[in-house]
């Protein structure tokens, strides 16, 4: 069973060691937390990362991310994922944006596995074009062809 | 000679107001063309048409890449330095493009990450030549030239095709794409690896 550090931790950093949260310990270094994690371009009004865990198996990081759309209607995301090493260096080229439909009220998960060993850290880049919690939408911002 | 004056005044007037005029012309930005020429993101998502573009091959390479990098077998090759080749993947679907594309991200990707490979089809040619203009010219020195029968062949490969589904009505084209591609080992012919990726596009007409 896990314990309730475990289920409270919204990433599981494993470079500090993977589960050695699961037994809680006094200097433990706090989790980071999901909005450190994100960068969104503009507010999203109805598209939330819900839940965010990574963790490092085999030398590669493996990232999942739970995108919930509060809305009915269907919602784009463009996303993309910016690759660091411990030092916050980007260890891997710009990756393409890619797009994903997210049903009305549909929670989506998205699984990637790092690119290359050299990744000990990662941004989540997220874009939804007609989801912008701006007054006015910035159509030009969008990352479309 | 007050009527000169006041000419040679205005003339200074109106060649001030020139000089700020193409002064204001010009700008910071260090680009040069009449500005209908513009340069995109070539990781932007293109939504052009329902052919098969660069945000595809783009996700393909990456998600293959992904799938390959994670597999037990590809890291034991990275380990024992073993060597990989890529076969010319089909193209079965209705279009025309360039299938080594995806396949030498794929390659390229692999090798920043430790895995090597060997050239093979169009690169091979010019391979062979240079080897034989090293030996068989007679205008290098035999001592530092590279021998002949020293190439080495790749223990696995990469082999797959992509393929597609049409669909289209009055006001709607649909396509399905879906891409497959496989680790051999080439001694036995077993597959030890293979994902795929499905794309679906859809436009209206």
């Amino acid at each position: 069973m896990k314990t309730p550090s475990l289920v409270s931790l919204a990433i599981v950093c494993v470079l500090a060691a993977p589960l050695v949260q699961a037994q809680p310990l006094a200097d433990a270094p706090p989790a980071p937390s999901i909005a450190s994690k994100i960068e969104e371009q503009g507010a999203m009004r109805y598209l939330k990362v819900s839940d965010l865990r990574a963790v490092r198996r085999d030398g590669l990081l493996r990232v999942q991310a739970e995108i919930s759309n509060s809305s009915s209607s269907t919602q784009q995301l463009y996303y993309r994922f910016k690759w660091l090493d411990a030092d916050g260096f980007t260890v891997w080229d710009e990756e393409p944006w890619k797009p994903q439909v997210i049903y009305g009220a549909q929670k989506q998960v998205i699984s990637v596995v790092a690119p290359t060993f050299k990744a000990t850290d990662f941004r989540l880049i997220l874009q939804s074009p007609s989801n912008s919690g701006f007054d006015q939408p910035q159509q030009n911002s969008s990352p479309t062809y | 000679m007050q009527e000169q004056s006041r000419l040679h005044t205005r003339f200074t007037l109106i060649a001030g107001v020139m000089a700020l005029t193409l002064a204001g012309c010009q700008t910071t930005s260090p680009t040069t063309g009449s500005g209908n020429v513009s340069y995109g993101d070539a990781k932007a998502v293109e939504t052009v048409t329902t052919d098969l573009g660069s945000t595809d091959i783009q996700m393909i390479s990456e998600k293959m890449t992904s799938s390959l990098i994670q597999h037990p077998l590809v890291q034991d090759i990275i380990r024992k330095r073993q060597l990989l080749m890529a076969s010319p993947v089909k193209n079965k679907t209705s279009e025309y493009f360039d299938t080594q594309q995806i396949t030498d991200t794929v390659l390229t990707q692999l090798q920043k990450n430790g895995v090597r490979y060997v050239i093979e089809g169009e690169n091979m040619q010019n391979q062979v030549d240079e080897l034989r203009r090293q030996n068989q010219s007679g205008l290098y020195d035999k001592g530092k030239s590279v021998k002949m029968g020293k190439m080495q062949g790749a223990k696995y490969r990469l082999d797959g095709s992509i393929s597609s589904i049409v669909k289209k009505t009055s006001d709607m084209k649909d396509v399905y794409y879906k891409m497959n591609l496989r680790l051999i080992e080439i001694e036995s012919g077993i597959v030890e690896w293979s994902d795929e990726k499905e794309i679906r596009k859809s436009a209206r007409r």
